[in-house]
Parts: structure tokens; C-alpha cells; sequence
């Protein structure tokens, strides 16, 4: 997706995360695991946009959100 | 042909993993016709409809798998990919189990465990084993039990010039990494394999001995992990695994990671000889090894079915599911719904990577799914690697895929050097 808008922020909810790393799986070099097995973003601009959508999409809890700083500011 | 293994007796392993064989029957292992033309009759048709898989099929053998027979209870299947996503996301509908899971005074039995649990107790339980199965974890598993044993596999085959993957190499992988992060001598891994489905006590009277060794000395192996761990829910309370719950626990990780493995590494395998091109590709260009794989859990998963029930009334693609129903999820189907994918029969490794249902989805969503890449990327990178010109056997005949609800290769004959 050339020219698409990439996320400003990647949001984690780390109540529904039950760190099943398939986020890690899809775009390893943006997220990672802490030492209590929560994702957390290393590198917001680690991974392509497909990669990032193919994380959102995997989670199996839909704990991840991409959030784009334009959208409802 | 006499067993030369010194590390495993491979006629029993041959007949504990003969696909057709009596081990295997009652999930369909009879079953040798190509079912995705049925699949995508029957999604097109409707996307849920009343009924069992096999029975849409017009199979009529008694056969069975997660959620059958279930006689009391009316049956539907899904077979597009938005009805089974739409299941996996709503697990408080569409429960892993009709009643409430009981490890400590119930039987142990391989769904009496995390695989039928829901809600805050399957978030507690699955927390506690989560962290030795992350992709963090992989290395862990290969350094210390996946590269060892698949070099000494192909140690017993390397100077033959020939071998029969299926059984020398892709079935012997997995039981002997899981028995070795349990801290079980090789000699009574097929013991506890062979044991595992019918008389779940037996594996329990192996493992007994090494918990109770390993509250005391942990080492480093899953066992002594699953001693020691712990974690804090809500209200900060700590717990730690009992040891009615390791047991349950070690059950249900053989029988979910050593049959599946072993027939997706096949599956994998077989795609790739059969197509010598990509076999190619993938020899030269190791990163290829990837997509080839995660093609493989799409085009064919190992497991094409697994089940829901329904905890409460709900309405699926239109169709009506009352409560206390079993739905089938074909995830088989769902894999190649022609709504997600382009040409979805084709196994073609260069499509863009994209999630799939080949290890489920929602919070039951494989918990093995990094170890079990981690056996068939070793396991492949080894065989080519140390083998080479690595291809199907001419002579032979060529391997076909079979089973209906555990889906693998016959047989996987191939030649080298
Ligand atoms: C390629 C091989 C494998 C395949 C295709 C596979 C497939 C699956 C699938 C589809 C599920 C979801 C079941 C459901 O939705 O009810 C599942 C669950 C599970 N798998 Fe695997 N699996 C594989 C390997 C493994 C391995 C190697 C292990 C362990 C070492 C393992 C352990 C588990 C466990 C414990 C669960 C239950 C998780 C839960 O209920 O929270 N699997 N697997
Ligand atoms: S995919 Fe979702 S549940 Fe899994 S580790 Fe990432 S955020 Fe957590």
C-alpha cells in the first residue's frame, strides 16, 4: 500500500493481550514481549503496513489497535 | 525392512503413525478422496448450515474428532472464513466446552484440560504456560531438544541414500521433542505416544515421579518451568500449577503437538517434492522456507475441523444456532474461501502472507504454533542441507494426502546424493 498513511501509534490493551506472540509472529520487528509475556511496540516503524495489519488481524484477542493521529482530533 | 534406529524402534513408530492404521481410524484415517471440491460446494451453498462435516460430505463411516459424536445435540458447520472468524472472536458464545472444566477432582482425559476451558479460567491457566511456548521461547526448544533430534534421525538414514520421511523423520520429530522437554528417556517415549489416547493413566504414572523430582531440583526442561511458574490474577493472588493440573497439562500437550506436527511437517514436505521447482527455490533461498510453511498451514491444515458450542442463541451468516448446539468450524474451508484468497486451491508460496485458521484462532488459538515452526524449520533446513539433491523416490509410488479430520501424507519416499 504505497502512500498509505502509517499509524501514529499503536495502541496495546494489556488486559485483553494474553501473549500468544502471533502479533510477534506477523512483524517482529515492531513488537515484542515483556518480562510479564505482554506485547509491547519496539519500533513503531519496524514492519511494513501489511505486516501491521496482518498483527492487528491475527490477535486473537483484538487487543491491538493502529491509531492514526488525524482520526477524531 | 528391520529397524536399524538405535534411537527409536521404527516399526512401532510405523505403526503407531499408519495413517490408516487402527490408531487413527476413528478420525476418518480411511479416507483417501480429495474433500476442498466439497468444501467449496458446500460454502456456496450456505456458509453455515445444519449438520456434521463428514455427514455434508456424504461420508457415512462412524468418524470423529473435537466435538462428535455429541448424539444429543443438533449440529451445524461452518465453511467461509467470516463465519469461522466470527466464532473464534466471540468465545463467550461460541464456548470450547459445553460445561465447566474440573482438573482437579475430574478424569484425565485430553479435553478435561486448557483446550475445553473458557473465560478467566482459561486466561489464568493458559498465562502460566504461555511464557515456554512464546516465539522467544524457540530457541530454547531447538537448542535443547528439536536440533538433536533431527540430526540423529538423519544419522540413521543419511548414508542409505534413500528414506521414508513420513515415518523416519517427520513423526518421530515431534513426541521426541515433547517427551524430552518432559525430561522422559527416549525408550519410553513411544510408550507414553502409544498410551496417550486410551489410557491417559499411564503417561501420568510415568510423569508422576519426574514433577515430584522437579518441585524439588527444577532443571531446565518444561516440567520444572511448570513447577516453578507463577502468576497473579486481579485481585494479586499468586498461583501456581498444581499437580493434577501439570498432568492434565502433559496429556494434552502430546496429543495436540505430536499428531499434528509430525502430519503438517508431511503435508509441507510432500508439497514441496511434488513440486520440484519450488523445492528449488526453497534449497537455494532458505528465507523461502517461511512462506512455504505458513502456504502449507493455509492449503492444507493437518486439522480441518475443530468446535464450538453454542452457550447461548445466536445468528451466524444468517443462520439461527440455538443454545447448547455444537457448531463445526471448517477451517479446512476457511483457508481456501475464494472470498479471502485468489485461486485458493493453488499452493503457490509467493502469495502475500496473510493470517489463516491452519493453527485455529481467538484465545485457543494453537499454543504449540512456535514450537511446531520451529520443528518444521529445522526439520526441513536440515533434511536439505544434509542431503542433497533431496527428491521424490522415482521408483516409488508418490505420496498422496488422506484422513479426514487428521489429514497428512501415506507415505514419503525419497532418494538423495
Ligand atoms: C503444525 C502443528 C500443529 C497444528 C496444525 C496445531 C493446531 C491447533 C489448533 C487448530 C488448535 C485450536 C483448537 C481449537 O480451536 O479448539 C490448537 C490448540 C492447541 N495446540 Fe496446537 N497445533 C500444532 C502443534 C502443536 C504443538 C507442537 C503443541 C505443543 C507443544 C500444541 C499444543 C496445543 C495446545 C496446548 C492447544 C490448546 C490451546 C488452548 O486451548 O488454549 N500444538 N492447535
Ligand atoms: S497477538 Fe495479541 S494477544 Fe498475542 S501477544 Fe500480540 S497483542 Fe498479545
Amino acid at each position: 500500500m504505497p502512500g498509505a498513511p502509517r499509524p501514529t501509534a499503536i495502541h496495546v490493551d494489556r488486559a485483553q493481550c494474553m501473549g500468544s506472540g502471533m502479533c510477534i509472529m506477523y512483524a517482529a520487528n515492531t513488537f515484542a514481549h515483556d518480562d510479564e509475556t505482554k506485547a509491547v511496540v519496539i519500533d513503531i516503524d519496524g514492519d511494513s503496513l501489511e505486516a501491521l495489519h496482518n498483527a492487528v488481524e491475527a490477535c486473537p484477542t483484538g487487543a491491538l489497535a493502529l491509531v492514526y493521529e488525524s482520526e477524531g482530533v | 525392512m528391520t529397524s536399524t534406529n538405535p534411537i527409536l524402534d521404527l516399526d512401532r513408530v510405523r505403526e503407531i503413525f499408519d495413517l490408516a492404521g487402527s490408531y487413527l481410524v476413528w478420525t476418518g484415517g480411511k479416507y483417501r478422496d480429495d474433500p476442498y471440491p466439497l468444501w467449496h460446494d458446500l460454502r456456496q451453498r450456505a456458509p453455515v448450515q445444519p449438520g456434521v462435516v463428514h455427514q455434508l460430505m456424504g461420508v457415512t463411516d462412524d468418524i470423529g474428532f473435537h466435538g462428535l459424536p455429541e448424539p444429543d445435540r443438533e449440529h451445524f458447520s461452518a465453511f467461509s472464513w467470516a463465519a469461522c472468524d466470527a466464532a473464534y472472536r466471540d468465545p463467550e458464545t461460541f464456548a470450547s466446552s459445553p460445561e465447566p472444566v474440573d482438573v482437579e477432582s475430574g478424569q484425565a482425559t485430553i479435553t478435561n484440560s486448557l483446550l475445553s476451558m473458557g473465560g478467566a479460567q482459561h486466561r489464568r491457566y493458559r498465562a502460566l504456560v504461555q511464557p515456554s511456548f512464546g516465539p522467544a521461547r524457540a530457541r530454547w526448544w531447538i537448542e535443547n531438544w528439536i536440533d538433536q533430534t533431527v540430526h540423529a534421525l538423519i544419522d540413521c538414514f543419511e548414508a542409505q541414500g534413500r528414506a521414508e520421511l513420513n515415518v523416519e523423520f517427520c513423526a518421530a520429530i515431534p513426541v521426541l521433542t515433547i517427551t524430552g522437554s518432559f525430561g522422559v528417556p527416549v525408550d519410553q517415549a513411544l510408550d507414553i505416544r502409544e498410551t496417550v489416547s486410551r489410557q491417559p493413566d499411564a503417561l501420568i504414572e510415568i510423569i508422576k515421579p519426574i514433577v515430584a523430582a522437579r518441585r524439588e531440583h527444577p532443571q531446565n526442561d518444561l516440567i520444572s518451568v511448570l513447577t516453578h511458574s507463577e502468576v497473579s490474577d486481579e485481585e494479586g493472588a499468586t498461583h501456581r500449577l498444581s499437580d493434577a493440573e501439570i498432568y492434565s497439562f502433559s496429556l494434552l500437550l502430546l496429543a495436540a503437538g505430536s499428531g499434528t506436527t509430525w502430519k503438517q511437517m508431511g503435508i509441507a514436505l510432500t508439497a514441496m517434492l511434488s513440486r520440484p521447482e519450488v523445492l528449488a527455490a526453497v534449497a537455494a533461498d532458505r528465507n523461502l522456507l517461511r512462506p512455504a510453511i505458513e502456504e502449507t498451514m493455509r492449503w492444507m491444515p493437518t486439522d480441518p475441523m475443530f468446535s464450538r458450542w453454542l452457550a447461548q442463541d445466536a445468528e451466524l451468516e444468517g443462520q439461527h444456532l440455538p443454545k447448547g448446539s455444537v457448531l463445526h468450524m471448517c477451517i479446512g474451508a476457511a483457508n481456501r474461501d475464494p472470498a479471502r484468497w485468489d485461486r485458493p486451491d493453488e499452493y503457490d508460496i509467493s502469495r502475500p502472507l496473510k493470517p489463516t485458521f491452519g493453527f485455529g484462532g481467538g484465545p485457543h488459538v494453537c499454543l504449540g504454533q512456535h514450537v511446531a515452526r520451529a520443528e518444521m524449520t529445522v526439520g526441513i533446513n536440515a533434511l536439505l542441507d544434509r542431503l542433497p539433491g533431496l527428491r521424490l523416490d522415482p521408483d516409488a509410488e508418490p505420496p498422496t494426502f488422506g484422513g479426514l479430520y487428521e489429514r497428512g501424507a501415506t507415505a514419503i519416499p525419497v532418494v538423495f546424493g
